[in-house]
């Protein structure tokens, strides 16, 4: 087991290769000098900070040494500083020159969109294997047919529409949940629970348009993957031997078809992390995908730049988790490693 | 063609694209009015026989820009998936015919692609280009290729093991004629699927960033801009938002429906 621990850290430095690469080359997509007007670049950015950000990216030295210096801080997670946000630190508080403290940007986001984004996994979780259980005991007849039919809406609906119209519903027309932010006003004088409540009525709307399409795609894989199972010999001898059906569904059955979500579940982050982008622009939410797309828009070149390369970290250390998670669980893979 | 019309799914899928293919081709002629025009004296007018979406913020008529939309959404999607593909099939038939160095060189580099958060990586290049319809087109199909090459390296494996292959080979048949000629006519099946399947999810993220600003630029229709256009207005011109919706599920239902069917249909060939 160490040893494929071992090797699959190790297997994460060319990857950390790649996407510094990657990352880099489209640092360099911009016509001409990014730190000149002519590539759009942000007109309020004073030519003080033009200049910080010509020396941050070492634009006067030779390509292969420019690449050579962004490896250099990437490695040692120094993403600058916002051009914009009052030049805040991008990824963890620094002290300015008057001895106060600057919060860094990505530490105050992150840990929002990863609660939005443990939130939106447990829920996709729990309702799909439901959904594809039911799906599969029930194969063609109507409840499958209609979680088909849900599956293929959820994969068409696009989440900024929905978002919309149940804000619209559910936020002006009956008010039943907040439409915007994290925290309503009088968050401060409210008890532990009821703040706890109150977050989570804010992101009631957020994690829903989060988790439509995991929750269409996984339902799938789980009705799928359930029926494959329930065809094979061991399932025939575990009827034979005279087990209760359930028993045999959710013992036998569903424990082999949960082992791949693993899998998939790790496959899943980037898609969770970068749709976050919608959910959190439409809600106000103050995340990693809020925090990236007003990047964006601003063209805070550093914000963006250290928001891609800490998104890609994270999905390499949740496909990591994943990995070991299933290597774990699969008694066939960990005796297999423990030899 | 006969298996596609037979699967209901299939039908039901191609009937929806033809449908709202022929619309957007045919947007010129169809559309009652300029899709730009403004119209002062018809603002936010609620659908009826003239307007039958309706009109938005600047008097323009909504029905004829939401076949001007269809076009975009189309054309984006469908050029996108074209690069995509393209691609997909040049780097998955190098990895896959050839192995070593080159195959372990691209599956890396399709690791690496798929561990930054797709949407990111749009965004990001989108933030250092200007957003224009072209762009949006490269950018996604540019971000979306590394499925297919997947696909078409695992087919490959599989198919050049077998007997025609190998017989191809030894009659001396150069690479390039067993890849054209043997290997890809054989992986065909899958790589329709996920192209068609690839129309629907670019069409989503086209209507995405459109929505967000950072797609098709106005005036230029699309169903994303029309949306965000009229989100404003969504407590007293419901049309705005409604139809662009509506429009965006009904395509990416019918890619989904005839790639979903399609596969059924090559799962059962095999």
């Amino acid at each position: 087991m160490l040893n494929y621990l071992i090797k699959r850290i190790l297997w994460m430095i060319p990857m950390l290769i790649g996407i510094s690469l990657i990352s880099f080359f489209i640092m360099h997509l911009a016509p001409g000098d990014i730190t000149s007007n002519e590539s759009a670049f942000n007109p309020k950015a004073s030519e003080e900070s033009r200049q910080k950000l010509r020396e941050l990216y070492n634009l006067d030295k030779p390509i292969i040494v420019q690449y050579g210096l962004w490896l250099k801080r990437i490695v040692q997670l120094d993403f600058g500083s916002s051009f914009a946000s009052h030049q805040r630190p991008v990824l963890w508080e620094k002290k300015d020159e008057n001895g106060n403290i600057k919060p860094g940007l990505i530490q105050k986001a992150l840990p929002i969109t990863l609660l939005i984004n443990l939130l939106t996994i447990l829920l996709i979780f729990s309702i799909s294997i439901l959904l594809g259980t039911i799906a599969a005991i029930k194969k063609n007849k109507i409840p499958d047919r209609m979680i088909t039919l849900f599956v293929f809406i959820g994969f068409a609906i696009p989440g900024f529409w929905l978002a919309l119209i149940l804000m619209y519903s559910l936020g002006v027309v009956n008010q039943v949940l907040p439409i915007s932010g994290l925290h309503s006003i009088g968050y401060e004088q409210m008890s532990k629970l009821g703040q706890i409540l109150d977050l989570l009525k804010h992101l009631a709307l957020p994690v829903f348009i989060s988790c439509l399409s995991g929750l269409a795609g996984i339902s799938l894989y789980v009705r799928n993957g359930m029926i494959e199972i329930l065809n094979q010999d061991f399932i025939k001898t575990a009827r034979a031997k005279g087990l209760y059906e359930k028993k045999v569904i959710f013992v036998h059955t569903l424990k082999n078809a949960l082992l791949p979500l693993i899998t998939i579940l790790g496959l899943s982050i980037p898609g969770l992390i970068g749709g976050s982008v919608i959910a959190e622009s439409i809600f106000a939410i103050p995340g990693m995908g809020k925090l990236f797309y007003d990047a964006v828009l601003m063209r805070d070149f550093p914000v963006v730049m250290g928001i891609l390369t800490i998104g890609s970290i994270l999905t390499l250390l949740g496909n990591l988790i994943a990995d070991l998670a299933y290597a774990w669980a699969d008694p066939r893979i960990r005796r297999g490693l423990a030899k | 063609m006969r298996k596609i019309i037979k699967n209901p799914m299939s039908l039901a899928g191609l009937i929806i694209i033809s449908i709202i293919g022929i619309l957007a081709i045919f947007a010129g002629y169809l559309s009652p009015f300029d899709p730009n025009y403004i119209n002062i004296n018809a603002i936010l007018l609620s659908p009826d026989g003239t307007h039958w979406m309706g009109t938005d913020a600047l008097g323009r008529d909504v029905f004829s820009r939401m076949l001007h939309g269809a076009q975009i959404s189309l054309l984006v999607g469908i050029v996108a998936v074209g690069i995509s593909t393209i691609i997909g099939i040049i780097l998955g038939s190098v990895a896959g015919y050839y192995r070593g160095i080159a195959d372990t060189i691209i599956m890396r580099l399709v690791d690496v692609m798929l561990s930054i958060p797709s949407f990111f990586l749009i965004l990001a290049v989108i933030a250092f280009l200007t957003p224009s319809i072209w762009n949006i087109m490269i950018v996604i199909g540019l971000t979306s290729w590394m499925g297919v090459t997947r696909l078409v390296r695992a087919e490959f494996l599989s198919l050049k093991e077998r007997d025609f292959v190998l017989a191809a080979q030894t009659l001396g048949a150069s690479d390039l004629r067993i890849i054209l000629t043997h290997l890809l006519p054989n992986s065909l099946g899958p790589i329709i699927v996920s192209t068609v399947l690839g129309v629907a999810s670019a069409v989503l993220v086209e209507s995405g960033l459109s929505f967000l600003g950072l797609g098709v630029q106005a005036p230029t229709a699309s169903w994303g801009n029309i949306l965000t256009d009229g989100k404003e207005y969504i407590q007293f011109a419901w049309w705005l938002s409604l139809f662009p919706g509506l429009a965006i599920l009904i395509t990416v239902l019918g890619y989904n429906l005839l790639g979903e069917g399609l596969r059924d249909n090559f799962d059962q060939n095999t």
